[in-house]
């Protein structure tokens, strides 16, 4: 079978830090790798041991829904680690294998798994619907941790990584290039508003740890440009570190052990300037990985984390906008509303920035996926994932005209003008939540 | 790695058809990208925008800035589309010989 | 035969269905929750927490928002299965008098009784054979099956034909004696059982059933549980609480070092 992906060779897997397991031993490390993730993390044993297979996370699933293909099906997806698991850790699945659906590891087992687990956005749609709450995106987590540490994972995933380990960035932005960065957003503030508003970077004795994107460094500036003009507003000692200039969290979307070293850079950045708070930035999955796997990846941390939505939110009072004449929508980000807790803020702060605020169908939890979720931005994937971004791209035309789309995710802002494009909307105007409160908002 | 074919040297290149080694880069195969990347016609437009991102990325070691590259180059975002058709990140970095910007582009 | 079908398997079964289910969900819960898989908006409070897996668990909340129609079917089988269960217990206790314990006579008793055991029985069956049925019919879930998917569900049909023979019209089970065998079987000191043919192959079904049970994805019940409280766990505080224990040896373990140049020219 031809997997749909680029992946990672040798050379590419050591600049993540990664090695690759020779062919013949695959099996036995990709087994060696099960059995340890399943006596490390309970979900693993429950989710598999719990399906009935009655189905209905089909209809839940813009993956399956956009592609039609069978092992899109959450279950089914889940299925194929499902019946590896029950082939070589059950006691039914050893003696009366086919009767309960396990299957021989075979040739295709890893081109199979890579596939689909790397069609799957983790974006949790599936448990919300599951009579069980079985949440696919555990399995692909943990099908993609196993994978990759046995060297099989996409060359997409190890680049980001390696970009990581050498600059703390998924772009591979260099500290002078950050600064250059900034001083050009300062100056375009200065020529838009003549205020001297800072962004200062790694300023010591800051009380906010600022984590932007990188993407905000390169095709996202409104986002970061908001965010600056918001802690000049509210008169913040901020800043952000050039040590991770990321909120963005790739380990979650391959390897555990890779998330654990992201998150301890936010937590030596934080104790590098002293920030009491830090303040991630738009990025969804980077936000889950903060707040809900800092305490179990890395043990209790002294500081204060808040994502800049919520944190905008709790200040909203005492900002002063001039809403603009604008047709809004939300795009709820998966890793905000169902991982996150992130599902009210964004939406006060539009109603207070713009004139009109429209919901799209279905909205806040049970909200499509942009089809990009969990770092399926690799061009090879185009093809898929405009598959997967139909949904999403039929939701958001049924609202037509809108003058601004927001999308506050660094994954979605990547991923839905492609979508958008290819469903005949590109003249759709689209950014963060920041964006629109960098341009409403009244600076003294 | 494939690679393509420069004038009868073989260059190489990723999955993406970005320059493994920018180090190599030259005028050939900036007109060789071009074909690939549907820009029908190297213009002085194309070198502006091509040697402002050549000269940034050897500053800093990075592409710069998607609107700092309109505002230097004085292109806007559709006119730098109308060159390079699949946009700054992917064309125009690929014919500037910079490596394929990743992450959340 | 008959001394081993009603006094030494029904001890075999319950032993294998206990041991076997606490074995299994041990299993489980012996691996620690790394993290917190909160799934969002999240119940607050202990209290609140209770309540949404209780009404998730009455009601079917998240199947009803999905598939209406999986969602009736699903939820008759489950209610009905409950019913018939509650009334195995309480009817053969109590002989069908149960409710004159509130206040009814015990003839009004026994038609109540009747009544719901035999339509609690007539919905069971139906249920097991529209989803026996959408197994098949639905392209989707015929592809999910396994040959297990079917025959669970045959097994719970065949117990719930036996069952629902003794009341048909005519047919007579001397319920007095199911009770007293029962009874016996419970205190540890197994009487023969009683000798009607339908009650026997009833009472077998049951039994292999027992030991299937913890065998199957029958554990379905308890997965729910154990994957419900995970989904509903509070979400981290920061900063973290003082004496907030470690999650796992996970947290505890030191974070692979970041070999990052650029890392090390800032803290240097």
């Amino acid at each position: 079978m031809k997997i749909p992906l680029h992946m990672a060779k040798e050379k590419d897997l050591q600049s993540a830090g990664l090695v690759a397991v020779p062919e013949k031993e695959q099996q036995q490390a990709l087994l060696k790798g099960i059995d340890e993730y399943r006596h490390w993390a309970r979900s693993i044993m429950v989710m598999l041991e719990t399906c009935t297979k009655c189905g209905a996370c089909a209809n839940a699933c813009h993956s399956y829904l956009g592609t039609g293909d069978f092992n899109n099906i959450p279950a089914a997806r889940a299925d194929l680690f499902r019946k590896i698991y029950k082939r070589y850790f059950t006691w039914t699945g050893k003696t009366i294998g086919r009767y309960i659906g396990a299957e021989d590891y075979d040739a295709e087992t890893l081109a199979k798994w890579v596939t689909y687990f790397y069609q799957c956005n983790e974006c949790r749609r599936c448990a919300v619907y599951c009579p069980f709450g079985i949440d696919t995106a555990e399995i692909t987590i943990a099908a993609r941790s196993i994978m990759s540490a046995i060297g099989v994972v996409p060359r997409f995933m190890t680049g980001v990584a390696a970009n990581m380990i050498k600059t703390g960035n998924n772009m591979g932005i260099p500290k002078p290039a950050t600064i250059d960065c900034c001083e050009f957003m300062e100056d375009e503030m200065r020529e838009e508003t003549g205020l001297e508003i800072k962004i200062p970077v790694d300023k010591p004795d800051s009380d906010i740890l600022y984590i932007p994107s990188s993407a905000d460094f390169f095709s996202n500036v409104d986002t970061m440009i908001g965010v600056a003009k918001f802690f000049h507003a509210i008169g913040a000692n901020w800043t952000i570190p050039s040590t991770v200039l990321e909120a963005a969290n790739f380990g979650l979307l391959f390897n555990n052990d890779a998330m654990k070293e992201q998150n301890q850079r936010m937590r030596d950045a934080a104790k590098m300037v002293g920030a009491k708070l830090v303040v991630q930035g738009e990025c969804g999955h980077g936000w889950r990985a903060a707040k809900m796997y800092t305490e179990g990846s890395n043990g209790p941390a002294p500081f204060g984390i808040v994502h800049i939505l919520d944190y905008a939110y709790q200040h909203l009072g005492k900002l002063k906008f001039e809403k603009l004449p604008w047709r809004v929508s939300l795009h709820d980000p998966c890793n905000y509303a169902r991982a996150g807790d992130i599902i009210e803020q964004p939406r006060e702060i539009l109603k207070a920035c713009v004139t009109e605020f429209v919901e799209m169908t279905p909205n806040r939890e049970r909200n499509f996926c942009c089809g990009g979720g969990s770092g399926i931005l690799m061009d090879e994937m185009m093809d898929i994932r405009m598959q997967l971004g139909k949904k999403k791209a039929e939701q958001v035309k049924e609202l037509l005209p809108l003058d601004f789309l927001a999308t506050p995710c660094s994954i979605c802002k990547a991923q839905m003008p492609h979508v958008m494009k290819h469903y005949g909307m590109e003249d759709l105007k689209m950014g963060g939540v920041m964006d629109v409160v960098g341009k409403a908002i009244v600076l003294a | 790695m494939s690679s393509i074919d420069v004038k009868g040297q073989q260059i190489e290149v990723d999955e993406d058809g970005f320059l493994v080694d920018p180090d190599v880069w030259n005028q050939d195969i900036v007109e060789a990208f071009a074909k690939l990347e549907d820009v029908t016609e190297l213009t002085e437009d194309h070198w502006k925008v091509i040697n402002y991102l050549r000269d940034y990325y050897k500053q800093f070691g990075i592409a710069p800035m998607i609107r700092k590259l309109c505002k230097d180059t004085g292109f806007s975002l559709k006119q730098i589309y109308d060159m390079f058709p699949s946009g700054p990140a992917k064309g125009a970095c690929k014919l500037a010989g910079l490596p394929k910007p990743t992450g959340c582009v | 035969m008959l001394y081993f079908v009603g006094q030494v398997l029904p001890y075999i079964a319950g032993a294998i269905f206990l041991i076997g289910v606490i074995y299994r969900v041990a299993g489980w819960l012996k691996a620690p929750v790394p993290f917190q898989l909160t799934l969002f908006p999240a119940p607050t409070g202990g209290a609140g927490r209770v309540a949404a897996v209780g009404t998730e668990l009455i009601l079917f909340k998240s199947l009803y928002k999905n598939d209406k129609n999986l969602w009736l079917w699903a939820w008759v089988l489950h209610v009905s299965l409950a019913m018939v269960i509650g009334g195995h217990i309480v009817g053969i206790y109590f002989l069908m008098n149960q409710f004159t314990l509130i206040g009814m006579s015990s003839s009004a008793s026994q038609a109540t009784s009747a009544f719901l055991g035999t339509v609690s029985g007539i919905a069971l069956l139906v249920a097991l054979i529209v989803l026996f049925y959408r197994r098949l019919a639905n392209p989707e879930v015929k592809k999910l099956s396994d040959p297990a998917d079917y025959i669970d569900l045959l097994f719970v049909l065949v117990i719930a034909l036996t069952g629902n023979h003794m009341r048909l019209p005519g047919v007579h089970v001397d319920l007095p004696a199911v009770k007293a065998f029962m009874g016996n079987l419970l205190t540890f000191s197994p009487t023969p059982i009683p000798d009607d043919p339908i009650f026997i192959a009833h009472f077998t079904t049951v039994m292999l059933f027992m030991i299937y049970f913890p065998f199957s994805k029958m554990l379905h019940f308890a997965g729910f549980l154990v994957n419900r409280a995970m989904l509903v766990e509070a979400a981290p505080v920061y900063p973290t609480p003082a004496g907030t224990p470690l999650r796992s040896p996970f947290a505890g373990a030191k974070a692979p070092v970041a070999d990052s140049g650029q890392a090390k020219g800032v803290q240097a």
